[in-house]
């Protein structure tokens, strides 16, 4: 059966899917092509969105997202698939994939948060765990935390010093 | 009986006198209640020390329901920017007199989050602290070392960082206000030109 699927998903959506280890692949597709892979491999049996994480590629200009499913409830077949995408840096915009998997929600928040990339159709694109505003989202590669705290932090000075 | 503490100090009888003469110091002194703020990895020490290995009940420290039943407030870890106004409500809830100290390096001056962009690195410009258990992380027994440090220093008069709170307000609470934008709680003494809490 997972022979199949692997010939199914390489030759309809024209990508190639490696296997890094038995019951685990990876394969990386087109933007645009991402939300048609999730509601495939959804009707095929991945239940379990289990995290969608963000890399920032700064040299290229990309931010690189990356869905890990699993079909959990096929118990010892369990297969474990990674979907990267790439998306411009310039214009970091995305749909969201909450239609597909609800719990999509707070990793899409975070994302946001964290990398500033805007999902579009997302019902609340607020603060999930920081507190304040940050000119640049801190895990961009070009926040320099270092001046960061110098300017924040350091700047305030101790209270007993100032008498 | 005669326990020994540390050095030359006993518990004994000589310290009748000083009940005598002076039993508001004495009352919290052998009765720290704690508020365990745990703010990150250190609460993994806080559990064998109230349980029956080290039994912190025998330094007459306990752990308080309540802040507003508590004089004893330690700081596990480090301190985020959203955990600072957590502290700083809990701190300003305690009665007085009360006692701060700072468990970890973290705290100290940012520990291993020293370029975080989230973590405030040095916990004594909000709040006063009354001492620091330096390591990464401290043992149990350091906490009771601490603890007879802190006697001595509330014997002495020394551990008074409730009273610079008092007396410098509105420096602290400029502070706060630095790092944190605009509190949404009332101040707890009133705000003055100098400084100082209380001087109008």
């Amino acid at each position: 059966m997972n022979e199949s699927l692997k010939k199914k998903i390489e030759s309809d959506f024209k990508t190639s899917v490696e296997i890094l280890e038995k019951n685990r692949w990876t394969t990386t597709v087109k933007k645009d092509q991402v939300l048609d892979v999730l509601r495939f491999l959804r009707n095929k049996g991945f239940d379990h969105l289990a995290l969608i994480s963000c890399v920032d590629w700064i040299k290229e200009g990309e931010f690189e997202l990356i869905y890990i499913l699993s079909s959990y409830l096929a118990g010892k077949e369990r297969l474990h698939l990674i979907l990267k995408t790439r998306i411009s840096r310039k214009k970091p915009e995305f749909e969201t994939i909450i239609p597909i998997f609800e719990n999509a929600e707070p990793y899409e928040r975070e994302i946001h948060e964290l990398f500033g990339i805007n999902f579009n159709g997302h019902p609340r694109l607020e603060h999930l765990l920081l507190d304040r505003d940050y000119e640049i989202p801190p895990f961009r590669k070009d926040f320099d935390t270092r001046k960061y705290v110098k300017e924040t932090f350091e700047s305030i000075k101790p209270v007993e010093e100032e008498k | 009986m005669q326990l020994r503490l540390c050095g030359d100090k006993k518990m004994d009888r000589n310290q009748i006198v000083k009940w005598i003469r002076n039993p508001k110091k004495m009352g919290p002194k052998y009765s720290l209640w704690g508020i365990y703020f745990a703010t990150g990895c250190g609460i993994i020490e806080i559990p064998p020390i109230l349980t029956s290995r080290w039994d912190a009940e025998r330094f007459g420290i306990k752990l308080a329901a309540t802040p507003r039943q508590a004089n004893l407030f330690l700081i596990t870890g480090y301190v985020s920017l959203k955990t600072l106004g957590a502290i700083i409500r809990t701190y300003e809830q305690m009665p007085d007199p009360k006692y701060t100290v700072g468990f970890g390096s973290c705290p100290i001056n940012g520990g291993m989050y020293w370029d975080s962009y989230n973590t405030i690195k040095k916990l004594d410009k909000y709040i006063p602290v009354d001492g620091w258990i330096a390591g990464c992380m401290p043992r149990p027994e350091s906490i009771f070392i601490a603890v007879t440090h802190l006697w001595t220093m509330i014997d002495k008069g020394i551990a008074d960082g409730y009273k610079k709170y008092k007396e410098n307000y509105t420096r602290y609470r400029r502070n706060q206000e630095k790092v944190l934008g605009e509190l949404d709680w009332p101040p707890l003494y009133s705000i003055g030109k100098k400084g100082g809490g209380n001087d109008e």
